[in-house]
């Protein structure tokens, strides 16, 4: 893995803050009632996102969560499309059929988002199985959050991965909350990591909001995986800073906690790293008020967009007419 | 093929239990609806039975000379189609319908029977399957018309579709709205019945006849003369009494011919008794006249009826078999009215009109009774007798109805 | 020559994976040959990548043969009994069934799930059931049930090349059942039922195994004078309710029969279809044989008791032609 230069890092950081605007602009316009359903917030976890989903290419099969705004944006999603799907808008990635739980975006190898918890994984690794039969060498990335490991899927796809020696990549945002339930209380084991090693499966347990840590163990994870040495589970632990869902109200955190929280920012924690190394702290305000500025534009075109016609609501369901014509 | 009983229905006002004196059909044969299928002999006569449905008889319970009550089945009708069971009333239901969910699995789900409830047909909703109730719109048929044999009265599509065959050939002579030219047999009957009743000065006389007698005879006689006889019929025996009678009053049996002013006027004696008999057809009347009747026994005059009647029907008569009566009967049979004045046919002096058999009260020895009777009504040409001599003859003619002289055989 | 219902799925199997590369069959024991023997002799013919055993993980396998089929392969997984469908229902109703129509068209599921249902005496209640009602009620998916093996050979390459996620239910009653396979013979295609014998008093709808056993019925029927018309579904979703209604307006009385449980079976839905759609074809009401309401028993009598048969179907048919 070649070191990132500057000017990577610099992107990177637009990057971070493109995910944390537009997560923003989500929660305040599902705050006015502008979204429908209830979309969930990554706030807080745009390391990880950003960190992974950089050094993937667009053939890399990438999967995710509920929680999936900022790897969708971080694989290389437009903006504006995604947000629109996030409205329900007709040029929106999926035509304002999918929402936020559902995003996908083929050319960007964006394969789905689930709201089942745990319900990516064994579709990660079908991915990963296809690249090999097919001789790509393509890999597979699914994102998950710590709450999975109480799925049998979790297990029952570990085991099959490591089985048939497939290229996925496990990435577990181990934010210590599954739902409004804190870790410890769904689980006796605290990382996630330990359950690789039963289904022999190479593992890592890293700091999820430091984007350079993340970076690094992803990037040996990655090149791993394209040697063909198998799946790899890496943890990111890290910290959700809005609630589960937006309108959750965050009874359950202490104050001392969310102070805490803000201090781990990963945007905050990049500046620091990059100012510490000679970049020019206005460049980097410049570089935030430019995403400021394109994801602002990207939004009110997707709130501008138009809607779905309800008269094409039975499209889609197969791909041949004939099939389609089932009565509704 | 629906199966519809056979059951003895009270003939008399007391009757409960009767002899079967015979089968008037055997098995395999086919029977039709309101034609005599047995004959039973009840306290007081013996009478026939008449068949409840159309169909084949498929199967006797009750023999010769065994007793049946009334209610009793004594056999059983096959219909091959709905309309047999439909003509009996009381016909009961065929087969019973799977009640459902008695098999402990239940494995299947409703009958055809379910949706009819439990079978009592609701008089105000004519229950019907919506592909009868189409095809009865597109013909305009009322279904309330219709009995269905669905369950609990259903009407279905063959239900109608029987009604629409039906209703056709009435309704093209019905529904026929237009003037229509006269066939030549309406022709001759409109002139033949205006004439008469322009030149015969006619008159009635009424008595009504006991048929008991004749009927427990009409048994013997047929029980006598065996299967291969033609069957008798009270034509017959009305024939002859009336042949009888003739001879006794000559002067009756005479025929008006000629002007009453005229010198030419004469009352003709026929030379023997010539009697015409009035036979519905298709489309009017025909009287063929059998000749010298006095002559004949019971079971010939039965053979010459009933041949003179197939060929009436199939318009096969003679001249001479249209002529030469001095006298007429007119039976309308079972449906007929209770009573009715027949018009004299021209040349005839005279015609009887048979009112329908009915059970009626008379009083024998001061008792109450009741027994078959008919109400006779003569109408005479009064050019020819009047009325002591119409009344002697019309009395005489029951005395002979009702009495046991007869003959068989010439 | 005449061949097993068995022996003509694995020949179809195998002109698939011949012919396609990206056809795969994947499930538990499937290399080994298949709980049934279906896939016998394959993964020696087309080599252990395109015919792979794996461990007892219906959700995983489902998920794993659905992130596949996203990405070019054309799996065929076998799910050794329909009654373990509900190990993959999560993956199969909420993701594969819905991946087109959620990503707005833009993904598709080109997808086999090989199982089999049905009683065959003595499997008892949790290897015997017909659960395909289940999934006629998923947009999105495809269900299949063959009623012979020359039907099963053409339906079920229909169903791998066809490019939807597809539900193919075999009987194991019918896995003995030996045919005759017409050389060259066009490929029924999916969405179309067939007649499978022609008459003119009642129309039988079936599918599966119960479609021979309505042929029995109608044998029995016609000696009875009964001219019945017996519908092969094929498909049950979707339905051809064009075949449906040809016949109906012929026959204008209907009975449908199938080895799954009545209440809430696919036969509640054919004949709330053919009340709606129907109505005025209709000289009787809509009669259904099916399962009685339990699980099935483990004793051959009390099998034998729940299941519907010949009996059944002749019995309802007679009502259903009585006269009063």
């Amino acid at each position: 893995m070649t070191e990132p230069k500057l000017t990577d890092w610099k992107e990177m950081y637009g990057a971070l803050w493109r995910i944390r605007l537009f997560e923003g602009h989500v929660q305040r316009l599902a705050a006015a009632g502008e979204i429908p359903g209830f979309p969930h917030l990554s706030t807080g976890q745009e390391a990880v996102a950003v960190g992974v989903c950089t050094q993937l290419k667009a053939e890399d099969a990438m999967f995710t969560s509920h929680r999936g705004h900022g790897h969708v944006l971080a694989k290389g999603s437009d903006i504006e499309a995604t947000f629109a799907e996030i409205l329900g808008r007709r040029t929106g990635l999926c035509g304002g059929r999918g929402g936020s739980m559902h995003l996908v975006d083929a050319a960007n190898g964006v394969l789905g988002a689930t709201g089942v918890v745990a319900g990516n994984l064994a579709l990660a690794a079908g991915a990963a199985w296809a690249a090999q039969a097919q001789g790509r060498q393509d890999i597979s990335v699914v994102f998950f959050g710590d709450g999975a490991t109480g799925a049998g899927a979790f297990h029952e796809t570990l085991n099959l991965a490591a089985l048939w020696h497939l290229p996925v990549l496990f990435v577990c945002e181990n934010n210590g909350y599954a739902e409004f339930t804190s870790r410890e209380e769904h689980s006796n084991v605290k990382h996630v990591s330990s359950f690789a090693a039963p289904y022999g499966i190479a593992t890592q347990t890293i700091d999820g909001n430091d984007l350079p840590t993340v970076y690094a163990a992803a990037g040996a994870a990655i090149e791993s995986l394209r040697r063909g040495e198998g799946p790899y589970l890496l943890e990111c632990m890290t910290f959700r800073m809005a609630g589960h869902y937006v309108g959750d109200s965050q009874q359950y955190r202490s104050k001392q906690e969310l102070a805490e929280i803000r201090e781990k920012c990963p945007i905050e924690r990049l500046k620091r790293h990059l100012t510490g190394r000679g970049v020019d702290p206005e460049e980097l305000d410049a570089i935030a008020e430019q995403a400021k500025t394109e994801v602002q534009r990207a939004v009110e075109r997707a709130l501008a967009a138009p809607r779905p016609d309800p008269a094409t609501v039975l499209e889609y369901v197969y791909r041949a007419p004939a099939l389609a014509a089932i009565p509704g | 093929m629906t199966r519809v009983a056979q059951e003895i229905p009270k003939v008399g006002l007391v009757m409960e239990e009767v002899r079967v004196v015979r089968w008037l059909k055997s098995v395999g044969d086919g029977v039709v609806a309101g034609e005599p299928l047995l004959e039973v002999e009840t306290e007081k006569a013996v009478v026939e039975i008449e068949a409840a449905a159309t169909g084949r008889l498929s199967e006797i319970l009750v023999q010769n000379d065994s007793r049946a009550a009334v209610g009793d089945q004594v056999a059983w009708i096959e219909c091959a189609d709905a309309q047999g069971a439909v003509a009996a009333a009381p016909a009961p239901r065929a087969v019973d319908p799977e009640p459902p969910d008695t098999t402990p699995a239940a494995r299947v789900h409703g009958t055809a029977a379910d949706a009819a409830g439990d079978g009592a047909r609701d008089a105000a909703r004519i229950r019907s399957t919506p592909v009868a109730r189409k095809l009865a719109g597109e013909h305009g048929i009322d279904l309330g018309g219709i009995a269905g044999t669905g369950p609990g009265g259903r009407v279905q599509l063959d239900d109608v579709q029987r009604a629409i065959d039906a209703s056709r050939p009435a309704d093209t002579g019905a529904q026929s709205l237009s003037p229509m030219p006269l066939s030549p047999m309406r022709r001759a009957l409109a002139r033949a019945m205006s004439l008469s009743n322009a030149t015969i000065p006619q008159f009635t006389v009424t008595r009504s006849v006991d048929w008991t007698e004749m009927q427990a005879l009409r048994g013997e006689f047929a029980a006598r003369a065996g299967p291969a006889a033609a069957k008798l019929s009270v034509n017959d025996f009305l024939l002859q009494a009336l042949a009888r009678t003739l001879i006794e009053f000559p002067a009756l049996n005479a025929t008006f011919s000629g002007d009453p002013d005229s010198s030419e006027a004469r009352i003709e004696p026929a030379r023997g008794a010539h009697i015409g008999l009035v036979v519905a057809v298709d489309d009017g009347l025909l009287v063929p006249v059998i000749h010298d009747v006095e002559r004949l026994g019971l079971a010939e005059i039965a053979r010459r009826r009933e041949d003179c009647v197939e060929r009436s029907l199939k318009g096969r008569l003679k001249r001479e078999e249209l002529s030469g009566a001095t006298i007429s009967i007119s039976n309308l049979g079972a449906e007929g009215p209770d009573r009715f004045r027949a018009i004299i046919n021209p040349p005839q002096s005279a015609i009887l009109a048979v009112g329908r058999r009915r059970d009626g009260v008379v009083v024998k020895d001061g008792v109450i009774v009741v027994r078959p009777l008919s109400d006779l009504t003569l109408t005479v040409d009064h050019r020819v007798a009047d009325g002591r001599l119409a009344s002697q003859f019309l009395a005489r003619l029951v005395t002979i109805l009702e009495g046991r002289n007869w003959r068989l055989e010439a | 020559m005449q061949h097993t219902f068995i022996e003509i799925l694995r020949r179809a199997l195998d002109e698939e994976l011949a012919r396609d590369p990206a056809v795969h069959l994947l499930g538990e024991d499937v290399a080994a040959g298949g709980a049934f023997g279906v896939t016998r002799g394959l993964a020696q013919k087309h080599g252990a990548a395109r015919v792979r055993n794996t461990p007892i993980s219906e959700a995983a396998i489902t998920g794993l043969a659905t992130g596949a089929a996203l990405c070019g392969l054309k799996p065929v997984l076998e799910i050794m009994f329909i009654d373990f469908a509900t190990l993959s229902m999560d993956c199969l109703v909420n993701q594969t069934a819905k991946y087109r129509y959620m990503s707005g068209g833009r993904l598709a599921v080109p997808l086999v799930v090989r199982t089999q249902a049905g009683a065959a005496g003595g499997a008892a209640a949790q290897h015997s059931q017909s659960l395909e009602a289940w999934f006629i009620h998923v947009p999105g998916l495809i269900v299949v049930a063959p009623s012979t093996p020359a039907e099963a050979y053409g339906l079920l390459k229909g169903a791998i090349r066809l490019g939807e996620p597809v539900l193919f239910i075999e009987h194991k009653r019918l896995y003995t059942m030996k045919e005759e396979l017409p050389e060259g013979a066009e490929l029924p295609p999916i969405g179309r039922a067939r007649i499978a014998r022609s008459g003119t008093d009642v129309t039988v709808i079936a599918y599966s195994a119960m479609v021979q056993t309505a042929l029995e019925a109608a044998r029995i029927l016609a000696d009875a004078g009964i001219s019945a018309e017996v519908i092969d579904l094929r498909t049950l979703l979707p339905l051809d309710m064009a075949t449906i209604a040809k016949s109906v307006s012929k026959t204008h009385r209907v009975l449908i029969a199938h080895e799954a449980v009545l209440n809430g079976g696919v036969g509640a839905e054919i004949a709330a279809r053919i009340g709606s759609e129907l109505f005025d074809a209709l000289d009787a009401p809509v009669l259904r044989v099916g399962c009685g309401f339990a699980p099935i028993p483990f004793a051959p009598e009390l099998e034998r008791a729940l299941l519907p048969g010949s009996a059944d179907i002749v019995r309802a048919v007679r009502g259903m032609m009585e006269r009063q």
